[in-house]
């Protein structure tokens, strides 16, 4: 296929698909808690009504708060241009690698926290402060993990890390091989922002992180940031499920069948990572703030264990 | 012949999920999930022991295998339980050294550990997987009963160092005979009942299991 399809395709992949893996997290966790939950659509309904309506900006708002939505959603966009989504042949996997996706999420992340402060309200700047305190711990972690993958292929491209790990089958599963991917597992819980770390579903000031950072927004801008929220909890996924399991995708020279195979495997592996999550979102409580270093130092040591057990099995 | 049963990719798997469980000892504050951890750690090491006992077609490691199941994933972990639930003791460990610090301490002991093991000059005759594994165990065991405060901890501790020790002897020499492992097995067992009775008259002289109480004179 030509690579200007190919990546074309995968954007609106990215978009079609965002709102949809939210609706199906959103449906099993209504189903763990015996309720009938709404339509799996419904973030599509949400997200076309805020569309539909104006802003309300405060007179306060410097051009940061009305910048920071479109960074952020265009930095999640073209992180996403660099994960392997259906396809393991990037055209655009010479642009960036692991580290270039790590810290596209990043940038997003900044500027949501700067927008945050923007206004001046209290609420902004108690979720702005407490965003960075979990990144500050989910980054090393993030980065360990994926290293401990990326040492094990020899290189940190990820197409090439997903072909790899790909034509090498199921003897790809090794000691480092799991335990990095319970380490990313963690990582995504924080980074998607679900339960044990913050709690989407809720507004209550005590216990919101990322609700309390886009407390001002509203109509297009709230869409953009909402919209910017899914695209990065697909792409998490999608690094989860096209790193460590990526069989099923479709090579360089695949054709148009071949590419829609591979897309209903995508559908489905995504669709049981969120499943999974959904369902220890419904068996955990939040955790108190505080405690959140603990987990992510869980999630940090594993990574480095898998370094360790690497290094061990390998050099040894 | 141990390159091959060692270097297969399950065996892998089984130590370093071994490490993970001793792992999970340091990273939980509530005594409950110590003890689950430990059962799962036995219960691995059991695994071990059976795989051991398939490749080399020894029977006696097969005995080995299943009482390694019964007694150190089955009745001491109900034993701790019944001392838990007996002293009504709180559930939160206490601890000198928080959890993070205490997580960070164990990775630095696992790389210490490895670099122990490579400097023994025998490497090739011995997976250096199974004994850095070994003796991370041991030292993380050591590590858990200095840092926490309740008693039962202290037992654990020990009894963890006690699960590294097997698997070093088990990777090193493919099990003792079985007399002495038998013999291992009963001091273990008859171990935990006695550190069990010892800590039932902690409670009962001092009102805690706080080792920290033990300093205070009591008239």
């Amino acid at each position: 296929m030509n690579p200007v399809a190919i990546v074309i395709f995968q954007i609106i992949v990215i978009i079609a698909l965002s709102p949809l893996l939210s609706g199906i997290m959103k449906k099993v966790k209504a189903f763990f808690q015996i309720r009938k939950g709404p339509s799996i659509f419904q973030p599509y309904y949400d997200i076309a009504k805020l569309l539909r309506k104006d802003s309300v900006v405060s007179e306060n708002a410097s051009w940061i708060f009305h910048a920071a939505p479109v960074i952020s959603f265009v930095a999640v966009l073209t992180a996403g241009l660099l994960i392997p989504i259906y396809i393991s042949d990037m055209p655009l996997g010479f642009a960036g690698d692991l580290i270039a996706v790590v810290y596209l999420l990043a940038l997003a992340r900044f500027f949501t926290a700067l927008a945050s402060l923007d206004t001046g309200s209290s609420f902004g700047g108690m979720g702005g402060s407490r965003e960075m305190f979990v990144a500050s711990m989910v980054e090393p972690a993030m980065m360990l993990s994926i290293f401990a993958i990326a040492l094990n292929v020899g290189s940190t491209n990820l197409s090439y890390i997903s072909q790899t790990v790909s034509s090498m089958g199921l003897t790809a599963i090794s000691p480092y091989h799991l335990l990095a991917f319970v380490a990313l597992f963690i990582i995504a819980i924080a980074e998607t922002g679900r339960i044990p770390v913050d709690n989407p579903a809720t507004h209550l000031e005590l216990t919101m992180i990322h609700e309390a950072m886009i407390l001002e927004y509203s109509g297009k801008q709230l869409a953009l940031v909402e919209f910017g929220a899914m695209m990065k909890q697909l792409l998490v996924f999608a690094l989860l499920a096209n790193i460590f399991f990526p069989w099923g995708i479709a090579s360089s020279g695949v054709t148009a069948a071949g590419i829609a195979v591979a897309l209903a495997v995508f559908v489905i592996k995504i669709g049981i990572l969120g499943a999974a999550l959904a369902m220890v979102e419904t068996s955990t409580a939040k955790w108190r703030m505080f405690r959140l270093p603990d987990l992510l130092s869980v999630s940090l040591m594993l990574s480095f264990l898998a370094l360790v057990s690497f290094i061990i099995v390998k050099g040894g | 012949m141990s390159e091959i049963i060692f270097g297969s990719n399950i065996m892998q798997l089984l130590i370093s999920l071994i490490l993970v469980s001793t792992f999970m000892i340091l990273g939980s504050t509530r005594l409950y999930s110590c003890v689950r951890a430990f059962g799962i750690q036995s219960l691995l090491l059991a695994c071990v022991a059976g795989i051991v006992a398939y490749s080399t077609g020894k029977s006696d490691i097969y005995i080995v295998s299943a009482l390694t199941l019964v007694i150190k994933a089955l009745v001491i972990p109900y034993i701790f339980i019944y001392i838990i639930r007996e002293i009504k003791v709180k559930r939160e460990i206490g601890l000198y050294v928080g959890i993070s610090p205490s997580l960070i301490i164990g990775g630095i002991l696992v790389v210490i550990s490895y670099y122990l093991i490579r400097s023994i000059n025998l490497i090739t005759e011995l997976s250096s997987f199974a004994l850095s594994a070994s003796m991370s165990l041991v030292s993380i065991g050591l590590f858990i009963m200095i840092s926490r405060k309740k008693a039962i901890m202290q037992m654990l501790g020990i009894l963890i160092m006690e699960n590294g020790l097997f698997l070093g002897a088990i990777s090193l020499t493919y099990g003792m005979p079985l007399l002495v492992e038998l013999g291992i097995f009963f001091d273990v067992l008859i171990g935990a009942l006695i550190m069990g009775i010892l800590i039932f008259r902690i409670n009962r002289t001092f009102e805690s299991i706080d080792t920290d109480m033990l300093k205070t004179l009591i008239g």
